[in-house]
């Protein structure tokens, strides 16, 4: 009874496979001896069928969400100076944002951009 | 493609296009576990949306001790407590249903269902959805919260027994 208790604690990661594999083991073993603690993890994964569909059904993050994210962490442009090609090339520039104003520079190297330095005052910092 | 542990590591680098990437991964999963907390759609999507400028600003600090889904679970569970302490709480009104209303009517059972985890306490919906829908350990749901891993075993304990009850 009181490994049917220690299982029965378990049994949820076990029915999601996230369990360590000793304890997971553990779980396997007892089953293959215990009818009751097999009908648990039956209903066990029921529930968890249920709340996978449930959530499935839940609203997603509407598409206006990441232009408001982006902005957030760009900021406005306010000053932009670009020098050289798409595949080797500088640029300057300085954002506002209500954090404060960040001023960066980078490299465009074989169409990817790698960022030089970013210089930002936060604002009430 | 690139591992989540990767993108975090451009995305501190101010990578935006691999915060393009990290934020397609993360925003619906992060917005259905505050939505899960909130019960409220519109808090739910600020949240969602200051957890991802959060996880942006913080990415340097990710040391990748952790696995990025716990970290970002954890940013994410901030935001919204954070907007909780904000709001009073008597104030907000809880959506009526969370779900998009689904015209089957052999959807009986997954009504209880939903009837079910909304009358479940806040504090163990969130493991259920953490284990159930994001199949996370028991271990990294305690990091998340921030609890012994024996009380995330008894929340998962009581929150199934309620299910049960409701559902049988």
């Amino acid at each position: 009874m009181k490994d049917c208790e220690r299982i029965r604690e378990l049994i949820a990661w076990y029915a999601t496979g996230s369990l360590r594999r000793a304890e997971s083991a553990a779980v396997t073993g007892h089953l293959a001896c215990c009818e009751a603690c097999r009908e648990e993890l039956a209903e066990t994964l029921r529930l968890k069928v249920g709340v996978e569909s449930e959530v499935r059904r839940m609203p997603r993050l509407p598409d206006g969400a990441w232009k408001r994210v982006v902005a957030s962490v760009r900021g406005e442009p306010i000053a932009r100076i670009d020098v050289g090609s798409f595949l080797l090339g500088f640029t300057l520039g300085a954002r506002v944002r209500r954090s404060g104003v960040p001023v960066y520079g980078d490299m465009r190297l074989l169409g990817r951009k790698i960022r030089l330095f970013n210089v930002e005052k936060e604002a009430g910092e | 493609m690139l591992s989540d542990q990767q993108l975090v590591r451009r995305v501190a680098a101010e990578d935006e296009d691999a915060f393009r990437d990290l934020y397609d991964r993360y925003a619906d999963r992060v917005f259905r576990y505050v939505l899960t907390l909130l019960r409220n759609r519109h808090l739910a999507e600020e949240a969602a949306q200051e957890a991802m400028i959060a996880v942006w600003k913080s990415a340097r600090r990710f040391e990748g001790r952790s696995k990025v889904s716990t970290w970002v679970f954890g940013v994410a569970r901030n935001k919204a407590l954070d907007l909780i302490r904000r709001e009073k709480r008597g104030d907000r009104v809880p959506d009526v249903s969370l779900v998009t209303p689904d015209p089957a009517p052999a959807l009986r059972k997954q009504e209880l269902v939903q009837h079910a985890l909304g009358a479940l306490p806040e504090s163990q919906r969130e493991v259920v959805f953490l284990t159930f829908y994001e199949g996370l350990s028991y271990g990294e749901i305690s990091g998340i919260l921030g609890i012994p891993e024996g009380t995330v075993k008894s929340r998962m304990f009581h929150a199934k027994r309620r299910l049960a009850e409701v559902l049988s």
